[in-house]
């Protein structure tokens, strides 16, 4: 809400500065967000008299005013058509720089010389009118400043204003606020009115068949009004508060609505048949024209003002074409009613029509002003427009309203607020925003709220308004103590662990949107009852590219290489940790937390010590096999039993750990790098934490360190290309019993020195037992065993000769 | 030509190891860089987070976590927003279906926190929430902490005192803060909380709108009308909530004037931290 200082100092003295007024605004709930200093270039705008005009003599549309400007008498071109001689005028004098920055120069305009420019008022940044030069007031001398001739100087708050405080949607209740921070008074407007002869129920009536939707209508009535333009001091107003002039009587509803917070609405009464006012619900498949042109669908939860025959608005949100003030009415029929907020908020939901009247009315207007504002109307349009007042105005108000009567206890105010605040004091601060206090007991007072502060029912929301009024700077600062409570930390200390390690091994953590184009799955590769079909869908997303919650987290990562190889980015470690959304058959989704990973480009960087190198799957094995271990999940098992959508399918593997899959990894396949714009190979690594959480290890148990020496016995061999290390390893492992302490591969070779479809292995084997030192026999035995059950499973060569090294 | 200069490379390594067995000390180019390990980068959001999360668990308060897809009930109505409040306004959710939302923020927790257990309840819970917008200083997903404490004799002055703890330990010491009253359906007093702008100090600049004070959070005490959703004794007990944007704060700390490259994962922008 943006709110004139001017304006407000008519309602209540302010004796601080612009921005002490929004410090203390801001300080009580009304949060200052902006302060405009109006018309603060004005100054070198003179004040002038035409003393002549004669056409200018190359250019039909121009002329040539000759000036009076105080001091010295000056000729402008001007092409403005609303001019005459003896008009007053503001004049920018060559060396003025208007509000929009234009420099005024002294110029020549098609041969002669003009010596500054006329203004019109939205050139003064006054108004947004340009439909001419802004005429002043015969009363002005010329070469005065203009804005002192006119006290323009103002200051523009602008207030944001929280959904409770409707009350302030007005320069009134921003006025009382003031008022109640600085202990003044507000002042009403005053209320002289010259009524006629004729009452106003010989010429109008109203009746509500809907007093629910309708507790209050209030109406009353200006004859031969003549419509026409408002004064510059209504239009400033209605220009700063963000409202477009329209024509006088109009522009009173809306000057009264921003005054006093009461929307009202004129009608053209000679457009209304039979002078009538009915209040009743829409029928279903209604259309009715609003005020816009635009033609609208009403239902039977709509509320409409209706005439004799048809509708002419709808309640608290639009007039109606058929029945508008036009510059030929003459007779003006003004509306002050106090609408149901929750009939006229689901009425604009449904018509997306929200105006500044509905605006009001859906948050709860002060029920009991409706005849305050519009008396005031009538007062403005008998001023302005003229006309003659009906006698005496119609007001439905069958049941009036009463106030509430909260009980506040000092106490449980101290408690809550951690003061000792007098009771005493908190009734002075309420009674300063216009409630009626009265005193209970001691402990106790009995607080009637005013009509127009619909936001406080309740002893918490007295006890906010004291909390409000003392300050909340001034409410002592403590320290609570805290009583610790059971903890369950598992799944962050998992989380921080696994990070921790991510970015220990060169990851860097990427958060990407959750939201993801539904075409994901299909990239993916996903199967027709793929859980990475089951999306949960937004109705109303951004985009289509945003329109489902993700089930992977891949294409966000393939996402973010693409977008790093745009900006020359191309070797990329990074992790994501978070949810995917599965939609299940309950209301919500699984969501599911996962971590993925991803390397694409070299594996090791050129550097003076080392040669670079491409990333491989190993690269992408490894970082799950440091995790798993950190986890203290061990026998996992790599199986490649079925395929896995997304990655190429002959270097892929799902991750198992006893008979759960806690992961996967591997190459991202060709048609998803191409789906994703993805030039170079990824490989990738999920885990599924869920599973994962039940697998781990939290308590690591401590082995006796080894007492006995080991002894080392290599095995080198060349197997068919098919055949896995880790069949090899676990015969090893069974075979030797408790006697193997550890097996590892030590090489791996497939390539030109041996026949296609081969692989050679070395293999390492360290016997040890926990009870004797092993004896060179009892190692050959097992160790031969070992070769022979080897040999015999894979049909594998055993090399000679060699223990280390490549092959050859 | 590159396999020769190696060559030539080792052959002067071999050299000054052979000198170095003489006991004479090799020279070593001490300004060549060190092999290092790669290293890899917490995305900042998580750092703040995470920071945010230990100085609050520090001070006694437990870590939960909940849904990002959350019903009506949870988002919405049990923290005093029935269908047709107008503060459904102010905060524009994406829908799921009539019932089901984007969490808007990470408020339900509060409720699903003490729809499972009786007072004391102290936690913080951190995580995404969804609002369709999209600018300079919205992105349609952002991360909250939510935070609640609710006991016997649970003060506003407490509530000073802890967010006054907080906002200590994470932009030091003698950073000033204000309280003034906000409106949030949920809290009643409400209480935004703004520190002394780090750009300026005060003295008012572009960053903070030339007030001299940046908005950090939002808070106050637990509305009576949440306590009785969830079935506890309103005289009894009293509690505060707060939530606190960790995109705010991380601009702040670090400096950031645009929202959106957080989630660009830019990785020149993630290796900055
Ligand atoms: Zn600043």
């Amino acid at each position: 809400m943006r709110v004139s200082l001017n304006w407000l100092k008519e309602f209540v003295d302010i004796d601080q500065t612009p921005a002490e007024v929004a410090e203390l605004l801001t300080m009580a709930g009304l949060e200052v967000e902006g302060l405009e200093h109006k018309a603060q270039n004005l100054n070198d705008i003179r004040v002038a008299r035409i003393l002549d005009i004669k056409p200018h003599p190359r250019a039909d549309r121009l002329s040539i005013c000759h000036l009076d400007a105080g001091k010295k008498e000056v000729s402008v071109v001007c092409g403005a058509t609303n001019i005459s001689k003896e008009h007053i005028v503001p004049l920018a004098l060559p060396g003025t720089s208007l509000p929009d920055g234009t420099l005024i120069k002294e110029g020549r305009i098609r041969g002669e010389i003009s010596h500054g420019m006329l203004l019109a008022e939205d050139e003064m940044g006054l108004t947004d009118d340009h439909t001419g030069i802004m005429i002043l007031s015969n009363e002005l001398r010329p070469g005065q400043s203009l804005s002192d001739a006119m006290d323009l100087e103002d200051w523009i708050l602008d207030v944001a204003l929280t959904p409770n405080r409707i009350d302030c949607a007005s320069v009134v209740g921003i006025a009382r606020e003031i008022g109640a921070f600085t202990n003044k008074k507000i002042r009403m407007p005053e209320i002289h009115i010259e009524e006629g002869n004729t009452p106003i129920e010989d010429l109008a009536s109203v009746t509500v068949l809907d007093s629910h939707g309708c507790p209050r209508y209030a109406a009353g009535l200006v004859d031969q009004a003549k419509i026409g333009y408002s004064p510059f001091w209504m239009r400033y107003r209605l220009h700063v508060s963000g409202i477009r002039a329209i024509n006088n009587v109009v522009d009173i509803t809306n000057y009264v609505l921003m005054e006093l917070g009461q929307p009202l609405h004129a009608f053209d009464y000679h457009r209304l048949a039979d002078g009538r006012i009915v209040v009743k619900r829409a029928e279903n498949g209604q259309t009715f024209t609003t005020l816009d042109g635009q033609t609208r669908d009403l239902d039977d939860q709509t509320l409409m003002i209706c005439d004799g025959q048809r509708e002419v608005a709808i309640a608290g949100i639009m007039g109606g074409l058929n029945s508008e003030i036009t510059l030929n009415s003459v007779t003006v029929l003004v509306e002050s009613a106090y609408f149901d907020p929750i009939m006229i908020s689901r009425s604009s939901k449904r018509l997306s029509l929200s105006t500044e009247a509905s605006y009001r009315f859906e948050r709860g207007i002060d029920i009991q002003g409706a005849d305050f504002a519009l008396k005031r109307s009538l007062m403005l349009i008998a001023q302005l427009a003229g006309g003659n007042i009906a006698k005496g105005i119609i007001d439905c108000y069958p049941e009036p309203w009463s106030p509430a009567r909260i009980r506040l206890r000092a106490d449980r105010a101290n408690e809550i607020l951690g003061t000792t605040i007098d009771i005493k004091q908190m009734a002075d601060h309420l009674s300063s925003l216009n409630m009626a206090v009265r005193a209970v007991d001691q402990n106790r007072i009995e607080v009637c709220p005013p009509p127009f502060r619909v936001d406080i029912t309740r002893e918490a929301d007295l006890i906010e308004e004291v909390a409000r009024l003392i300050g909340y700077n001034n409410i002592p600062v403590t320290l609570p103590a805290i009583r610790p409570t059971e903890e369950d930390y598992t799944e962050f200390v998992l989380r921080d662990r696994i990070k921790a390690m991510m970015v220990g091994m060169g990851f860097s953590e990427i958060i990407t949107y959750c939201f993801i184009s539904p075409r994901s799955a299909d990239i993916l590769g996903a199967g027709e009852k793929s859980h990475l079909r089951s999306f949960v869908r937004l109705l109303n997303p951004l985009s289509q590219d945003q329109s489902v919650m993700r089930t992977s987290l891949i294409p966000g990562l393939l996402s973010t290489v693409r977008l790093n190889s745009l900006r020359d980015q191309d070797d990329i470690r990074v992790f994501e940790w978070g949810k995917v959304y599965i939609k299940g058959d309950g209301e919500l989704p699984q969501e599911r937390q996962v971590l993925a990973a991803l390397i694409t480009g070299l594996g090791s960087r050129q550097e003076w010590y080392q040669e670079p190198r491409e990333a491989d799957f190993f690269d992408i094995k490894g970082v799950a096999e440091n995790i798993l271990e950190e986890l203290g999940i061990d026998k996992t098992e790599y199986n490649r039993n079925r395929p896995k959508e997304g990655f190429d399918p002959n270097e892929y593997a799902r991750i198992f750990y006893s008979g759960s899959e806690i992961g996967a990894i591997g190459k991202v396949s060709k048609d998803v790098l191409k789906g994703y714009g993805v030039e170079k190979n990824a490989h990738i690594l999920e885990l599924y934490i869920e599973p994962l959480l039940s697998s781990v290890v939290w308590v690591k148990k401590f082995t006796p360190l080894a007492k006995y020496p080991s002894v080392r016995r290599d095995i080198s061999i060349i197997v068919n290309s098919s055949i896995e290390s880790a069949m090899i390893l676990s015969i090893v492992k069974e075979m030797g019993n408790d006697l193997v302490e550890s097996v590892d591969i030590f090489d791996a070779y497939q390539g030109k020195q041996i026949a296609h479809q081969e692989k050679a292995l070395a293999v390492r084997i360290s016997y040890r037992s926990d009870k004797r030192t092993l004896t060179d026999d009892e190692v050959n035995n097992i160790h031969e065993g070992i070769i022979e059950e080897i040999h015999r499973q894979t049909r594998g060569r055993l090399r000679e000769g060699r223990k280390n090294g490549h092959p050859g | 030509m590159k396999e020769e200069l190696r060559r030539e490379f080792q052959a002067a390594t071999d050299s000054l190891t052979a000198k170095a067995i003489e006991g004479v000390s090799a020279l070593v180019d001490v300004t060549l860089p060190g092999r290092r390990a790669p290293r890899g980068h917490l995305h900042p959001i998580t750092q703040i987070a995470e920071e945010i999360c230990t100085i609050f668990s520090t001070l006694g308060f437990r870590v939960v976590e909940g849904p990002e897809v959350e019903l009506d009930y949870y988002n919405f109505e049990a923290l005093n927003m029935p269908k047709d409040h107008p503060a459904r306004d102010i905060q524009d959710t994406f829908y799921i279906s009539d019932n089901v939302v984007l969490r808007t923020h990470t408020s339900p927790m509060q409720i699903r926190v003490m729809e499972k257990q009786l007072p004391p309840v102290s936690v913080v819970a951190p995580g995404k929430v969804y609002r369709p917008d999209s600018d300079i200083s919205h992105t349609p997903m952002f991360h909250q902490v939510e935070g609640l404490l609710v006991d016997k004799g649970v003060s506003f002055g407490d509530l000073k005192g802890t967010l006054t703890t907080f906002a200590h330990q994470m932009f030091g010491r003698d950073t000033k803060l204000r309280f003034r009253p906000g409106f949030f359906p949920f809290t009643e007093p409400s209480a935004e909380v703004d520190i002394q702008c780090v750009i300026c100090k005060g003295d008012g600049c572009r960053t903070c709108s030339y007030t001299g004070w940046l908005e950090i959070l939002g808070s106050g005490m637990v509305d009576p009308e949440v306590f009785k959703v969830v079935g506890y004794d309103l005289e009894s007990i009293s509690g505060f909530a707060f939530g606190i944007g960790v995109e705010r704060i991380a601009m702040l700390k670090f400096g950031l004037d645009d929202i959106r490259v957080f989630f660009e994962n830019d990785i020149r922008f993630l290796r900055q931290f």
